[in-house]
């Protein structure tokens, strides 16, 4: 009897499994684009929510914003258009109209009209966020959104003026309103009036109530992906998610596949197996070593496309330890170390040796500082000058090695979390010069990174790697080395220096300092004006904080990354060009600016 | 006397003991919970920060990276640690395994669910597979000890019992995604197939678990070949298999009694190892991208997700308690000697 029902249900899976179609679901000439999400790995059990971080919507190509974002080595406000075709902003970015795409639909064919942006805008509030913070104090708070017509929509900027204002609305995400606009409550702007502008206790529960949403805004899961951009999600598993074409998509007749296949991965490796086995159209900046890029430049139509990043990798001090609380004692280190060889060996491809330490990115300091750039010290190796800048600083050598001021043994730890494979190279490769050079250097490294981070921030590490010149806004690139890791933090609107060892600083560096040519400045004070300040002004302080960072070196500047994308040209062609403004976008934004076309036969 | 009046005593012993085994069990679960929610809560790093700053090595802008990681910042877990316990435990009482960090307002229980499905199917497969085949060549290695087959049995299993696991995912992924590309090299399915039963979806299904099974089962056969040879040899020696032999009974009847006292030692490891399997495969489960428990225990270590953790880890507990109560059964089962010791 139990024979005989094995039988009949393996004779049922059969017949069911040969009556059943294959499955599978023919792309059209288009074909199937494939490729990964640079940003985050592929959440099966996230819902089809762009405001949750892990979730199943992916920028440029179900996923889309006001704008794109340019690759501009100096101005956050460039953007492409995407949702938004144009916009004007007033020459303090107090107001900003902004016109939407007249034929844009979403995938359930509804149009895409203001009130989708201001709905978006509401739910923006209530996860916070630079141009949607409900402290009527923030900077670049906006003020106002104020529906003109079904296309266009008009927001002005708070008291408190930020330039990258326009930046940031321009980003936001743009969800249905007939979707997600049940989320708010009736009388959710007449709440958000009474938190930015109320005073007392009605003010502070609007605002508690309006974060209080968030939690339901994340965890929101609509049945279906209603899309704006070129493609809707198909299907997705815990492997890679389908996205096929949205019929309704304005610019419809720029995109060239017809559908895109997302790959998930775990880490680096698999993203190289992948391009070895060719399977990639394209894969964003990954950390590759030079005998895997080898191979992957061997597979049929790899190509390597690079660009302007702006990162830079640097080593860090706390200045709150001895001895490097001494800057002459940082600027023997900086010029005890080879960067073109540390480069060489930790980010062959993925960077370029720093010309010197600015703060900024190369290609960008050229920009900001023109002439003045040169005039900065290159620190290159130079023994000599390391020497008596350790003399300078009271270091005495002792047989082959230096000593501390008081004769005790001087020992560099530097510190680098253990998953960060370029970080450790580099590390090693720097405590390699130093010990020829008679400082005794050792690379201790932390379980992770998020363990790495925390005892940073605790004050427990004398030297560790550190990210710097995170541009484009001249803000986020002096905010890395005067910013709350140095001491400086907003206090309710006001600027204030919190003493080492508190509230996140570990740089512990002075609060003013003499800069030859500026006298006495407060860096953290410049950085903060930067968010503010007119162009010209900007330009100034730039060039200021620069000489600061140049003669303080609060960090060694390493190498500034490069990013480098993989491409194969197999299946299909019009990639963006090197050091294309559109390279740190995604393909599908690549797509939606009429690149990227089916190889013809 | 009836057959129900001698079986009662029998009968009553077995629910104490199963009884005893629950209790126990659940003890067992509380204090590995207790444990296992102050090891999580103590271990150092902020996962918001942590997020951030690889957000922003992704080189995605500050702004962008700020607004991606401070949604987060509304489920960091506050109160005292005794608060946070007491909330714990009352949740767990409910099943409530509370909501993932790294994975906002999705459930932890609907995480682990799908996660399990993905471990259960090939892990279960590759146990299975692995002790079938490492017992039947552990009876042969055995009885052919002192020949050329014996050797080379005994051999291979040595020699994978050597080999680490990832060694062995690593070089089948090597060898058959790349020199010779006919498996794929990760995830567990084609996302172009229509989930459902057809060919394609259940063809791709097989296809994809092919390598992340062959890998789980040569990594586990080794043990499996050399304790069951070891038992063997040791059964061989015993009176009543020459007993057997003396009283000429057939070659199959004689492999019956060898095999049946050779295998009972293995089937409480089998048990633990099915117990276990709710803890994945933590490096099959990353070289082949297959994403189950393990791998989903690693990431929730590495974004510090406190629930994830917690449950993922009670999971893994539950399963080695249910399997250690079903491995003493079973025993009880399987092994005449331990019943009549009970009825006794």
């Amino acid at each position: 009897m139990k024979r005989l029902a094995a039988i009949a249900a393996l004779a049922s899976i059969a017949t069911a499994t040969a009556c059943g179609s294959t499955g599978q679901e023919n792309a059209g000439q288009g074909g199937i684009y494939t490729t990964i999400d640079g940003d985050k790995q592929i959440n099966a059990s996230a819902p089809i929510n762009p405001f949750n971080p892990v979730g199943s919507v992916f920028d440029g190509y179900n996923g889309m914003a006001l704008a794109w974002p340019k690759n501009d080595p100096i101005d956050p406000n460039q953007f492409y258009p995407a949702i938004a075709r144009s916009w004007t902003s007033s020459p303090d970015q107090s107001e900003v109209v902004i016109h939407l795409q007249p034929n844009a639909r979403w995938s359930d064919g509804k149009p895409v009209t203001s009130e989708d942006i201001r709905v978006s805008i509401g739910l923006a509030y209530t996860q916070g966020g630079t141009a949607y913070a409900l402290d009527p104090k923030a900077a670049g708070a906006a003020a106002t959104i104020q529906v003109v017509d079904p296309t266009t929509i008009r927001i002005t900027q708070g008291a408190n003026k930020s330039n990258t204002f326009l930046s940031n609305l321009l980003s936001t995400v743009v969800v249905p309103a007939h979707v997600y606009g049940s989320l708010l409550p009736r009388d959710f702007w007449q709440k958000l009036k009474l938190a930015q502008d109320g005073k007392g206790k009605p003010a502070e529960r609007a605002k508690t109530e309006i974060t209080g949403l968030a939690d339901k805004v994340i965890g929101f899961a609509p049945r279906q992906d209603v899309s704006a951009g070129p493609f809707v999600l198909e299907r997705i598993n815990p492997g890679a998610a389908l996205l096929k074409r949205n019929p309704y998509f304005y610019d419809s007749k720029l995109i060239g596949p017809d559908k895109v296949e997302l790959l998930n991965y775990t880490g680096n490796q698999q993203i190289w197996n992948y391009l070895i086995a060719g399977k990639l159209d394209n894969a964003p900046f990954t950390s590759v070593p030079s005998a895997v890029l080898d191979r992957i430049r061997a597979v049929k139509g790899s190509q390597v496309i690079k660009g302007f990043s702006p990162v830079s990798t640097s080593l860090a001090f706390n200045q709150a330890r001895k001895p490097y609380d001494n800057v002459h004692v940082r600027r023997a280190l900086a010029y005890l170390i080879d960067r073109a060889q540390v480069t060489k060996i930790a980010a062959p491809e993925g960077g370029t040796p720093s010309l010197t330490t600015s703060g900024i990115h190369a290609e960008a300091a050229k920009v900001w500082l023109g002439s003045a750039f040169s005039g900065l010290d290159p620190y290159r190796l130079d023994p000599a000058k390391a020497a008596a800048e350790l003399k300078a600083a009271g270091m005495t050598r002792r047989g082959n090695k230096w000593a501390l001021p008081d004769g005790k043994p001087w020992k560099v730890e530097i510190h680098v979390p253990a998953s960060f494979s370029d970080w450790i190279s580099a590390a090693k490769s720097i405590s390699s010069q130093l010990t020829d050079h008679g400082v005794d250097a050792t690379v201790v490294t932390a379980a992770d990174y998020t363990l790495y981070l925390s005892e940073l921030a605790a004050g427990k590490y004398d030297v560790g790697f550190w990210l710097m010149g995170l541009g484009p806004s001249p803000y986020n690139i002096y905010q890395r080395l005067y910013g709350q890791a140095n001491g400086w933090q907003m206090f309710g609107g006001r600027l204030e220096h919190v003493a080492p060892g508190t509230e996140g600083n570990w740089m512990g560096g002075p609060e003013t300092v003499d800069v030859t040519g500026a006298g006495r400045v407060d860096p953290g004070a410049l950085t903060s004006r930067l968010s503010f300040a007119s162009a010209g002004e900007q330009k100034q302080i730039v060039g200021t904080l620069a000489k600061v960072s140049n003669e303080q070196l609060p960090v060694i500047q390493l190498w500034d990354y490069v990013n480098t994308q993989f491409v194969n040209t197999s299946r299909y062609t019009g990639f963006p060009p090197d050091d294309s403004e559109a390279l740190r976008l995604s393909s599908g934004v690549w797509m939606q600016l009429g690149m990227i076309r089916k190889r013809q036969a | 006397m009836t057959k129900a009046v001698r079986d009662r005593p029998r009968g009553t012993a077995l629910a104490r003991r199963v009884t005893g085994h629950v209790v126990r069990g659940l003890v067992m679960i509380w204090v590995v919970a207790t444990i296992s929610f102050v090891i999580i809560r103590e271990i150092p790093g902020d996962p918001v920060q942590g997020m951030y700053e690889s957000l922003l090595q992704k080189g995605m802008s500050p702004d962008q990276a700020e607004r991606a990681t401070a949604v987060l910042y509304g489920f960091l877990p506050t109160g005292s640690l005794w608060d946070q316990y007491v909330g714990y435990m009352w949740s767990l009482l409910h099943f409530d395994l509370g909501r993932s960090l790294s994975t906002p307002g999705v459930a932890v229980t609907s995480l682990i669910g799908s996660a399990a499905r993905w471990t259960v199917l090939p892990v279960l497969a590759g146990t299975l597979l692995s002790f079938l085949l490492g017992v039947i060549m552990g009876v042969y290695a055995a009885i052919k000890r002192s020949g050329k087959l014996g050797d080379l049995l005994a051999l291979s299993g040595s020699l994978l019992h050597g080999i680490p696991v990832y060694v062995i995912g690593l070089l089948l992924t090597a060898i058959f995604t790349t020199l010779w590309p006919i498996l794929p090299s990760g995830g567990p399915v084609d996302v172009a197939f229509v989930p459902g039963l057809n060919a394609g979806y259940i063809g791709s299904l097989i296809h994809h678990a092919v390598l992340p099974v062959v890998t789980y089962t040569l990594a586990s056969y080794g043990g499996w070949i050399l304790a069951m040879k070891s038992n063997v040899v040791a059964v061989l020696g015993d009176d009543f298999i020459l007993a057997a032999e003396l009283r000429g009974l057939k070659r199959g009847i004689v492999f019956r009694y060898l095999a049946r006292n050779a295998i009972l030692p293995l089937f409480t490891i089998l048990a633990l190892s099915i117990g276990m399997l709710f803890g994945g495969s933590i490096f099959i489960e990353e070289i082949f991208n297959y994403p189950g428990l393990g791998l989903l225990l690693v990431n929730s270590i590495s974004t510090r997700d406190y629930a994830l953790m917690g449950g993922t880890f009670l999971v893994i507990t539950v399963g080695i308690v249910v399997a250690n109560i079903v491995a003493d059964l079973l025993y009880t089962a399987i092994d005449p000697r331990v019943r009549s010791g009970e009825a006794a």
